[in-house]
């Protein structure tokens, strides 16, 4: 059977969309204008988070204490740690997922659109909550780290109530992702199109489900250690207590079990948004789509089961095992970097902005994949366990990766998103602030580890090479600072002086590419054929179409 | 052929040497001042030299595909790249190589950990360290002598641990109060000190000198204060430090 389809038109605006009043903004459950809050607000705190880990640079590029307090400082490094993991990279990636899935699935909104705001307002409720916690109490805010080891986080040594209002923040917040990842799920399992079977989901869309699922496994537990840590600070439990017969040890085991499948939670929304733009600017099907699913599902199943390689110090986990599955994870991500690789091969690549991101994300991911690796030997670890050389690493895979992918995707669907172009030159220019910001930031923090500068220090004595690498550190967080400054410009910009993106600015691939920028509410007016993973490619071309 | 054969000749010699320079390279990381540590130091060389080439072949073919295959301006600004989806059997290859190399760079980590864990029978010196918010306490048991940090606070220098060179000392690690870590860079090594639980391990110190240490895991407001130092001297010296502070200690005591 043949059948030609037209190229769908949607309504295309001339003007600029209608603008949203705030109250319908902030309560429609629109799920593209839930993608949106979640991404602005996500953003939102990138910006706070950024503020503190500058004031923390400032602190550290001299070596004796001079800019705040101790107790400052150590609050600081705690809510950089909470708002950029679990306020800031994680929801950017849930943000985009809910505005994305149903546009790539072909389906007209999430299953649940109102769990879908409440999930939202969780998180954002539960945002206030952490930031609060940061400033709420006389003696200092919440001062503990970002994984509140007991018995540091117990009443009788952080007395204040930020601990409190952290653990009800970060309740929440796993409640918010709970939320979010049923949805998820639903929703990519009984709302695809017609034709859009499991093997033709885009990479996105595959990424994210097993995001969704890697959530629903990892927060319950955190969610218990969290409640167990609260019921001894305030209603004289003895869980993680020593002294009344409670292991802190524990603690840990929960906090990780859902500390590292975050780490994945972290990462793979932002694997999707690679493999995604690679094959778009490369003019080419994604090299071993099959492979890349597969080693997303190995990533996600092995995630859950190396939790205790961030305990190898502790003594009382069994290193070898924890070792070996650390070391297995590197395979899986090595064969999506052949895979980009191989997308880009014999490719017709263009460099438009996304793609520079892109390729920053490759270059920078590689060190933090291989410093993975070395991590991942437990003698290794030894030394590196709790120094800047981790420091380093995970900056390596979260900064360095994660949020280039978000920048690479912020300028690859802010078109479609707003239905304008976001400046080339300027993009530009912040794509390449941001990269060599980022590595003159944290390539010295490599060297600082090695040297032997445990993190969480405040201060360091002026003698013993922690002085060139710390300041040079600084000085790269300025540069990036400038790009950051140069990307909120061309936002404004481009918000303000519209440069119409049509409904496919860059040749993309899946579904979202084929209706008007912005889509209208329902998405689609009508929906092409789904007969590979790129439906709106065969729609372009419909001579190679399979 | 022959023109690669000769070419090889030439670039060889270059390689080996390169690669000689590459095997005793420290790579930024200390080398190591007990016998433990210098193990470590020898691990930490293989996977930094096994790196190198991995690194080496991912960047290179990453930035051959990105420069060999740009779209150029005398391109059809819509002209696609062939439509190829994949190679199954290039994509075994690519997912087996990193196998074996995880395979080796385990076996190498396992091996080691099996010796740097090790704890001997008999040990020759055997110090019990206490660490405390924020503090450490040195304590020879055997010998009866106690060290303790001054009350802390910022740019005190630390207490100070002595140790004979080429002995077997027991370190005894425990916690007061929060979960702290002891960690001498020089050494390679760091153990959480956790509170409830005693850990005991090795460490042959075999270079003399005064080696910096500090607390690891975070512990509370004057983490950052928590220093200490451990000076290794030759066994004379140390009989001679221990029987100074025996009698400083008793003499203090009556």
């Amino acid at each position: 059977m043949s059948v030609t389809v037209e190229r769908p038109v949607a309504a295309q605006p001339e003007e600029p969309p209608r603008r949203l009043g705030p109250v319908e903004r902030l309560t429609s459950t629109d799920h593209k204008n839930i993608g949106i809050l979640y991404c602005v607000t996500a953003f939102g705190f990138f910006l706070v988070g950024g503020a503190l880990a500058g004031l923390m640079r400032v602190e550290l590029a001299e070596p004796a204490r001079q800019v705040v307090s101790t107790q400052a400082y150590n609050t600081m490094f705690t809510i950089h740690g909470t708002v950029m993991i679990f306020l800031f990279v994680a929801p950017f990636g849930i943000g985009l997922a809910n505005y994305l899935i149903p546009l790539q699935i072909g389906a007209p909104d999430m299953a649940f659109p109102r769990l879908n705001l409440t999930s939202y307002w969780f998180y954002a409720g539960a945002g206030l909550l952490i930031l609060l916690s940061g400033v709420a109490s006389a003696g200092g805010g919440a001062a503990m780290g970002w994984y509140a080891y007991t018995p540091l986080s117990e009443l009788r040594y952080s007395p204040g109530v930020g601990v409190d209002l952290w653990i009800l923040g970060i309740a929440l917040v796993a409640m918010s992702n709970v939320m979010g990842g049923v949805n998820i799920l639903t929703t990519v399992f009984l709302m695809r199109a017609p034709g859009m079977t499991m093997w033709r989901l885009p990479i996105f869309t595959w990424n994210m489900v097993v995001t969704a699922i890697l959530g629903l496994v990892a927060f319950p537990p955190a969610v218990a250690a969290f409640a167990l840590l609260f019921i001894d600070r305030r209603l004289g439990g003895l869980a993680f207590d020593p002294l009344g017969g409670g292991d802190p040890v524990l603690y840990q085991h929960l906090f990780w079990f859902l500390g590292h499948p975050e780490v994945y939670i972290l990462i793979l929304p932002f694997f999707g948004i690679i493999t995604e733009v690679i094959p778009a600017f490369s003019r080419k099907p994604l090299f071993g789509y099959l492979g890349i699913v597969l080693a997303t599902i190995a990533i996600g199943a092995l995630s859950m089961g190396v939790w205790a390689h961030h305990m190898f110090t502790t003594g009382v986990v069994n290193n070898p095992f924890f070792s070996a599955m650390s070391l297995l994870i590197a395979v899986p991500t090595g064969v999506k970097f052949f895979a980009w690789t191989g997308t880009m091969w014999r490719g017709k690549i263009s460099f438009d902005v996304p793609m520079l991101f892109a390729l920053g994300f490759l270059l920078n991911f590689l060190i933090g994949g291989v410093t993975g690796v070395m991590l991942a030997s437990a003698p290794i670890d030894y030394h590196m366990n709790d120094s800047y050389f981790l420091v380093a690493h995970f900056h390596y895979t979260i900064m360095g990766g994660s949020v280039f992918a978000i920048f690479a995707g912020i300028y690859f669907w802010f078109p479609k998103m707003t239905g304008a172009m976001l400046r080339e030159r300027l993009g530009r220019a912040v794509a390449v602030l941001l990269f060599m910001g980022f590595n003159l930031t944290f390539w010295p923090q490599f060297v600082l580890g090695l040297r032997g500068f445990p993190r969480r220090y405040v201060s360091y004595p002026p003698d013993i090479g922690f002085d060139t690498p710390n300041l040079v550190s600084t000085i790269g967080y300025f540069v990036m600072f400038v790009g950051v400054v140069l990307f909120l410009a061309d936002v404004a910009v481009s918000l303000r002086r519209r440069v119409p993106a049509g409904d496919d600015p860059w040749g993309g691939n899946s579904l979202e590419w084929v209706t008007s920028s912005p889509p209208p509410e329902h998405n689609f007016d009508a929906l092409p054929p789904i007969r590979s993973e790129r439906p709106a490619f065969d729609l372009r071309h419909p001579e190679l179409a399979p | 052929m022959r023109r690669v054969v000769r070419a090889g000749r030439r670039v060889a010699p270059a390689a080996l040497a390169l690669l000689g320079t590459a095997c005793s390279g420290s790579f930024g990381m200390p080398r190591g001042a007990t016998e433990q540590g210098a193990d470590i130091f020898r691990l930490w060389q293989i996977f930094f030299i096994a790196a190198i080439p991995v690194a080496g072949v991912v960047y290179g073919l990453i930035f051959w595909s990105v420069i060999r295959y740009r779209r150029r301006r005398s391109d059809d600004p819509d002209a696609l790249g062939p439509q190829f989806r994949g190679n199954h059997r290039l994509e075994f290859v690519y997912m087996g190589i990193p196998v074996l190399i995880v395979i080796g760079l385990f076996a190498a980590s396992a091996a080691v950990e099996v010796r740097v864990d090790r704890v001997s029978p008999d040990p020759d010196v055997v110090v019990n360290v206490e660490a405390y918010q924020w503090g450490w306490r040195f304590t020879y048991p055997r010998e009866g002598v106690t060290i303790v940090s001054p009350p802390s606070g910022e740019f005190v220098p630390g207490p100070q641990m002595v140790l004979p060179v080429r002995q077997i000392t027991r370190i005894v690690l425990t916690a007061n109060d929060v979960i702290h870590a002891f960690w001498v860079p020089d050494f390679l090594y760091k153990h959480d000190a956790i509170p409830g639980r005693t850990f005991m391990f090795d460490v042959t110190p075999t270079r003399t000198g005064t080696f910096y240490g500090e607390c690891a895991e975070f512990c509370g407001l004057n983490h950052a204060y928590m220093t200490f130092s451990v000076r290794v001297v030759s066994a004379a010296e140390f009989a001679t430090w221990l029987a100074q502070q025996r009698a400083g200690q008793q003499g203090a005591a009556a």
